[in-house]
């Protein structure tokens, strides 16, 4: 086999043997770490906001299930607030982080993708949907975000996430 | 007899012969069908079918609990990614833990990559992951000076709250260990906490005839098959009379 053709194929089995590894563990596209880092410029100490009873109640309504802790981390300079949540797309957990300031969403990022299909929801085209959205009555967004065909429950996730941000924002405001 | 005749009659018994024939696996099919495509909304994926024979059938080795995490008022078995936490399941695909820790109010178990913080009732405060831990893998959690002290590839790490951590000496530090069971508790455990399979997962394969193994969806291709047979001769069936009753 001539070289080349051995080169070629060689490259090729490398880009398989990384891809199907990569569909076996998710996608990592940012650590929260350097989102935090970029976000602030360097990583602040954690803080904790804990979900009271009335707090699960509403997160039970926004995320259509039981919230899955009783503490969530989040991140704040006074202003801006980072939140890094995790919700079921499909059949894995989609793990993106949200920035809030001002009671509105300043930019979102998906951090983590693991499922197999809809991985479009992390294109800065879908995700600049979410820019200066914040919560209507009934902790609703102020807007509709439009879907993406073969990644419905993504967008769902993504949506229910932003909505669970906010509301979170503003509860740690009023702790 | 005309030959239309005799194919007429030819299709109306095999029409019926074959419904009647796969009536069960056309009924399996729908079934299993119209619940997968409400799986989302169903949750199938996080409800788990745990018996022993669809284990054994789906090749599943069940291993058998062989240590328990003991602290003063807590314990922790694992197996088949299942852990029994003070006599409660916490779900499934858990990793293996690598010890217990009780401190004031919360109870904290680590595996080799996460931390997760209990309420003394068994209800989840969080779980810390690589990026909130001071170092990964962990190789063992203790306790000293009621803090939480993690041994990791890193370095010794005390925190009082598993948010900040700070380098500590190894010192003085009670390290979680696991003791053995016994052949009884061994016993009781290994039934708990058999291996399992997601109710979306039996049902696609049920669905794909997979359940049956590696001829299950030749099965299935057939029956596919049967079920285009039975629409074409029905749908003859049904205009072939009513193009002779328009003629007439």
């Amino acid at each position: 086999m001539p070289s080349r053709l051995r080169y070629g194929f060689s490259i090729l089995a490398v880009a398989l043997a990384l891809s199907a590894a990569g569909l076996a563990r998710g996608e990592s596209y940012q650590e929260p770490e350097a989102f935090l880092a970029e976000v602030f410029g360097s990583k602040p100490a954690p803080k904790v906001f804990w979900l009271t009873k009335e707090i699960q109640a509403e997160a039970s309504a926004i995320l259509g299930h039981p919230p899955a802790q009783l503490r969530q981390r989040y991140w704040s300079d006074g202003r801006k607030s980072v939140w890094i949540l995790e919700e079921m797309g499909k059949d894995e957990l989609i793990t993106a982080g949200f920035v809030v300031a001002d009671a509105r969403i300043d930019h979102v990022r998906v951090l983590v993708y693991r499922e197999s299909r809809g991985g479009e929801v992390r294109r800065p085209s879908f995700l600049k949907q979410f820019h200066h959205a914040r919560l209507a009555p009934g902790t609703r967004l102020d807007r509709d975000i439009d879907g993406i065909v073969g990644a419905t429950l993504s967008v769902g996730a993504m949506e229910r996430m932003a909505r669970l941000a906010l509301y979170f924002d503003r509860k740690s405001r009023e702790q | 007899m005309s030959p239309r005749l005799i194919l007429l009659r030819f299709l109306r018994r095999w029409h019926a012969r074959i419904g009647f024939a796969a009536v069960l696996f056309f009924l399996i099919l729908a079934v299993t069908g119209f619940v997968l495509n409400h799986g989302s909304d169903l949750g199938l994926d996080a409800k788990y079918v745990h018996t022993a024979w669809l284990a054994r059938w789906y090749g599943l080795k069940a291993e058998p609990p062989r240590q328990v995490f003991r602290s003063e008022h807590h314990d922790l078995v694992a197996a088949n990614g299942r852990w029994l936490f003070d006599g409660r399941l916490s779900g499934e695909k858990f990793p293996q833990p690598v010890g217990l820790v009780e401190l004031t109010d919360m109870v904290v178990v680590a595996s080799d990559t996460a931390l997760y913080v209990y309420r003394e009732d068994g209800e989840l405060i969080d779980r810390l992951e690589r990026g909130a831990l001071p170092g990964v893998p962990v190789h063992a959690i203790g306790s000293s000076a009621r803090k939480l002290v993690l041994r990791t590839a890193s370095g010794t790490f005390a925190g009082a709250d598993a948010l900040s951590w700070q380098p500590v000496p190894r010192q003085r530090v009670v390290w979680s260990t696991p003791a053995e069971l016994s052949a009884a508790e061994r016993q009781a455990y290994e039934e708990a906490l058999e291996p399992g399979i997601s109710v979306q997962q039996l049902l696609l394969d049920l669905h794909s005839g997979r359940f049956a193994g590696r001829y299950g969806p030749l099965v299935v291709d057939l029956l596919a098959v049967l079920l285009a047979v039975l629409s074409l001769s029905g749908a003859w069936l049904f205009l072939k009379p009513r193009h002779r009753r328009e003629r007439h």
